[in-house]
């Protein structure tokens, strides 16, 4: 069952009211709700191939040979490929990437040392698991500081760091002797993993010269680029596919999957489907990046910040992903939505035979917010001002210097209305009712905390969003843009964005997003760019589309008249581009703008939360969540509010109950039964506020919001932990065990 | 509808299981026989054989709820179920919610109209358990925390379940007749 295609207007219909800030439902919904959306692991053709990973059974060991033979020998088996059938056998430049296929070295258990394609799925599987190899073991480095060590095995050839970040913006040691409050933290944040209900996979198809392939992809251009790599083949040559898909919240950004299904599809020269098991994500899929941070923050005896000095150790497992850049963001948020004379941060990036960290929602900045946050906490306590007086009289405003590289932020930052927002709300305004009602073995407490996030890739690295319009002699404006929907409805967005561009009904606007072949290249969905950069370009190509109009006819109605006298002129298509503008360089080099990517636009977002402690057991009841957003124009408010909600679930998720273990190598937490996400029971309700606000390069006036409302919410259930039980914690997830430690002083929590 | 699948082999580790089951049930209303594995599991049946790609697989082992269809007209699991455990019943999937005409399910109005969707990819299972607790006739007298204790079995990682108890509240009002 499909929808109904909406019928055609002849004429421009009087439009009663601005599209833009209503919320509407998202374009897909009616498919969702029928069953009728096909999303890329539903996709099956008639004659297509099944596919199985064989994975490594070790997590750390040089291999010595690889034994297919029982594995071609099961009937049905088409292809079993080995690293040395991919052409060219890398996911990168760098041996840091990783090879496709692993062939030589094993740096993580499960990793896949062979693909195999057959008739069906239970042959594919019964032949990748007979697939066996002979190991020669290596010690397995299980830790940051272990991989630092003298003596320790090195994971690649250049060693165990994949990447080191430091910057300083003046003599924090010396402002730090002179401060009367040094608050030193030192924080532990765990690997999360995505959970995206979809797990990767879907099918591609060889064609003449090159190969299609539908798969969700945060980054079609990065994974078009890998595929052409491996493959050995024109990048013009591959298609990417890349929606609809169930979730992603960056877990398709360094995902391998359209490589498999690319390679798998290039070597049988048939069409291959592919889809991991839940297992299989939780061993190899990348995860939320665990820090280790230390942290002083100097203060003035009436509350000024004087200086923060942040150090991290982060763990990327066996391969680079987004590591080093994840590290970009932490450092550039390590000072938080703060005020400052002068900052320093100096962070570091080691290879470790634990989880492969990647790209996950936040992108470094949950980390190193909780360092900042419960510190900002810690020092309201002791110095005994209100927690949102101390922020405030230390915030970041629109136009500002930026702490750690005295870049100036943009106008539209509102940080400081966002806090107030949040504090005026009744669960912080009655905190003190709230804690004085605690009965039998509860304690009761409150908790404020504030983050902001950048929007877009960052200064330096040309980050870019692009679309193609036509109009056809109907009227109907047709636009390919970017980046794509992974779930948010961005295209719906996009839609309302045209359609008040154009002055005209929705219904006269087709959006398509995520086929690389129709969408010109328009970069990630990621780092809170999608409705900032899509949104601007679709607005650029519809004041382009008015222009031309205009010159063509004289007036700026988009109506079939007009649009037959352009499609008559030759000029009915449209390529638009919208550079994301970059900061300035503050106290950055000259050349080195990229090594450090600071950003320009900021969203923000301040959050209450309200929760129940047990003083006998440490069981944690979070009872409500307020969370005030600084996105500028909300273009579907729902969307936005949506994503707020969302947020703020994984936030909590992150705060009280997620936690991937491992173990040696080895996985604890294998599947969704020991790796707990919240459900509808563990998630109070939650307030959401839309703060007024503008951002001037923004499509009419909108900036990115769906990382920064996952960031404050674990400091915020902190503060509110040390409100209820009087312990401030050093760790997440804040689960029951933790909590009756802290609270009979087996490990001082408060610095 | 029907689907003959006796040409297909289906391998396990080293043996092969050759024996086909003759099965029959009513899906979305309509009779299907078919020849299945005995091991093929309900979820993989719907999709896969019958093609009703609304059901979704997200966790293969009952944690997630997104593979959720009425069995004899209660919400379950369609990937703990083997598909000859089905033989003789009645399945309603997704795709068999809304009326012949279109007419949405009011469980289906009340999602989309309450944003209670983002990726879509849960979706369905949570609608099937909702229209589970309609028929249950379960009412608004219900607390919040009740009715998320009632939701609980499903997995949603996009929405954080506000709109999902919003919409549930309104499906309730739907079936009322109190709305609409």
């Amino acid at each position: 069952m499909t929808r109904a295609p909406a019928p055609l207007a002849t004429t421009v219909q009087e439009r009663s009211a601005l599209i833009v800030g209503q919320s509407l439902p998202a374009d897909d919904a009616w498919p969702i709700v029928t069953g009728a959306l096909e999303f890329v692991t539903d996709r099956r053709v008639d004659g297509m191939l099944h596919a199985a990973i064989a994975h490594a059974t070790v997590p750390h060991a040089l291999i010595q040979s690889i034994d297919v033979t029982a594995a071609r020998a099961v009937p049905g088996v088409v292809a079993v490929l080995l690293g040395g059938d991919v052409p060219v056998n890398a996911l990168g430049d760098d041996d840091g990437d990783g090879p496709v296929i692993v062939d030589t070295v094993v740096r993580q258990l499960g990793d896949p040392i062979a693909l195999v394609a057959a008739v069906d799925e239970a042959t594919a599987q019964a032949a990748a698991a007979a697939v066996t190899a002979a190991y020669l073991p290596l010690p397995i480095v299980d830790s940051a500081r272990s991989a630092l060590e003298p003596g320790a095995p090195q994971l690649h050839d250049k060693g165990n760091v994949a990447g080191h970040l430091a910057f300083a913006s003046g003599d924090v040691d010396a402002a730090i002797r002179g401060a009367y409050l040094t608050v030193e933290r030192h924080v532990r944040t765990p690997v999360q993993e995505h959970v995206a209900l979809e797990t990767p996979g879907g099918i591609a198809m060889p064609d003449g010269v090159g190969v299609t392939v539908w798969c969700g992809s945060q980054f079609p251009g990065v994974h078009r680029r890998k595929i052409a790599r491996a493959l050995n083949i024109d990048i013009a040559d591959v298609r990417l596919i890349s929606n609809p898909v169930g979730g992603a919240f960056g877990s398709r950004n360094d995902d391998p999957m359209p490589v498999y299904l690319a390679v798998l599809a290039w070597a049988t020269r048939r069409p291959v489907h592919l889809k991991m098991s839940r297992e299989d994500v939780m061993l190899i899929g990348q995860k939320r990046h665990p820090f280790d941070i230390t942290t002083r923050t100097g203060f003035s005896s009436d509350g000024r910040i004087v200086a923060s000095d942040m150090t991290a150790l982060v763990d990327t497992g066996p391969y680079t992903t987004s590591g080093p850049n994840v590290l970009k963001t932490s450092a550039e948020l390590s000072v938080g939505p703060y005020r400052m004379p002068m900052a320093r941060f100096d962070g570091t990036v080691v290879y470790t035979n634990n989880a492969n960290g990647g790209a996950f929602r936040g992108y470094g900045v949950p980390q190193s917010a909780f360092a900042i946050e419960t510190a900002m906490t810690q020092a309201a306590a002791d110095l005994g001002i209100d927690p949102v007086e101390l922020r405030l009289m230390n915030i970041l405003r629109g136009g500002d210097e930026h702490a750690l590289y005295r870049h100036h932020v943009t106008t539209s930052l509102r940080a400081a209305e966002t806090l107030q927002a949040a504090a005026e709300h009744a669960w912080w305004r009655d905190r003190a009712a709230w804690r004085a009602a605690a009965t039998g073995p509860w304690l009761r407490g409150t908790g404020i905390a504030l983050a902001m996030k950048g929007v877009g890739l960052g200064s330096g690295k040309g980050d870019t969003s692009r679309a193609r319009l036509i109009v056809s002699r109907e009227g109907v404006v047709q636009i390919w843009a970017g980046p794509n929907h992974t779930g948010q409805s961005i295209d719906s967005s996009y839609r309302q964005v045209a359609a008040d561009t154009l002055g005209i009904p929705m219904d006269r606007i087709r959006m398509t997003v995520g086929d690389s072949q129709l969408v010109p290249e328009a970069g990630s969905t990621s780092s809170s760019r999608s409705m900032y950069a899509g949104g601007e370009v679709v607005r650029r190509a519809c004041v382009e589309l008015l222009d031309r109009i205009e010159t063509s006819t004289g007036t700026r109605v988009v109506d079939p008249s007009t649009c037959r006298a352009l499609i008559d002129s030759g000029d009915a298509e449209i390529l638009a581009e919208f550079r994301l503008p970059d900061s300035d360089l503050g106290m950055i080099p000259p050349g080195q703008l990229v090594t450090f990517a600071p950003h320009l636009v900021f969203g923000c977002s301040a959050q209450v939360a309200r929760l129940e402690v047990n003083r006998y057991t440490g069981e944690l009841h979070v009872c409500g969540i307020v969370c005030a957003i600084d996105c500028g124009t909300a273009i579907n408010p729902a969307g936005v509010i949506g994503q707020a909600e969302g947020g703020v679930t994984q936030g909590l998720g992150y705060a009280v109950m997620e936690e991937h273990l491992i173990a040696g190598g080895r996985p604890l937490t294998k599947s969704l039964e020991t790796y707990a996400i919240p459900t509808s029971r563990d998630v109070p309700p939650i307030e959401t506020i839309l703060v007024d606000g503008s951002e001037p390069t923004g499509p009419m006036g909108a900036k990115g919001m769906s990382e920064v409302v996952v960031v404050p919410t674990a400091p915020a259930i902190a503060a509110a932990v040390l409100d209820a039980a009087g312990v401030l914690p050093d760790r997440i997830p804040i689960t029951p065990e933790r909590m009756m430690r802290w609270m009979s002083g087996e490990q001082e929590a408060i610095a | 509808m029907s689907t003959d699948t006796s040409s297909m082999r289906a391998v396990a580790g080293d043996y092969e299981v050759d024996d086909l089951v003759a099965v029959t049930m009513t899906v979305n209303g309509t009779a299907v026989e078919a020849k299945i594995p005995a091991r093929m599991l309900l979820s993989d049946f719907l999709r896969h054989e019958l093609r009703l790609t609304g059901t979704h697989v997200g966790c293969e082992h009952g944690v997630c709820g997104a593979c959720t269809v009425h069995l004899g007209g209660r919400p379950t699991r369609s990937c703990l179920t083997l598909a000859v455990q089905a033989d003789g019943c009645e399945i309603r999937t997704v795709e068999g919610l809304a009326d012949f005409d279109g007419t949405l399910h009011p469980v289906q109005q009340s999602f989309r109209e309450c944003h209670a969707l983002q990726c879509g990819f849960c979706t369905p299972g949570f609608m099937m358990s909702v229209a589970g607790l309609l028929e249950e006739g379960i009412g608004n007298d219900l607390s919040d925390s009740e009715l998320r204790e009632h939701l609980a079995g499903n997995l949603c990682r996009c929405t954080g379940y506000q709109n999902i108890v919003a919409a549930t509240r309104k499906a309730i009002d739907l079936r009322d007749g109190k709305e609409g």
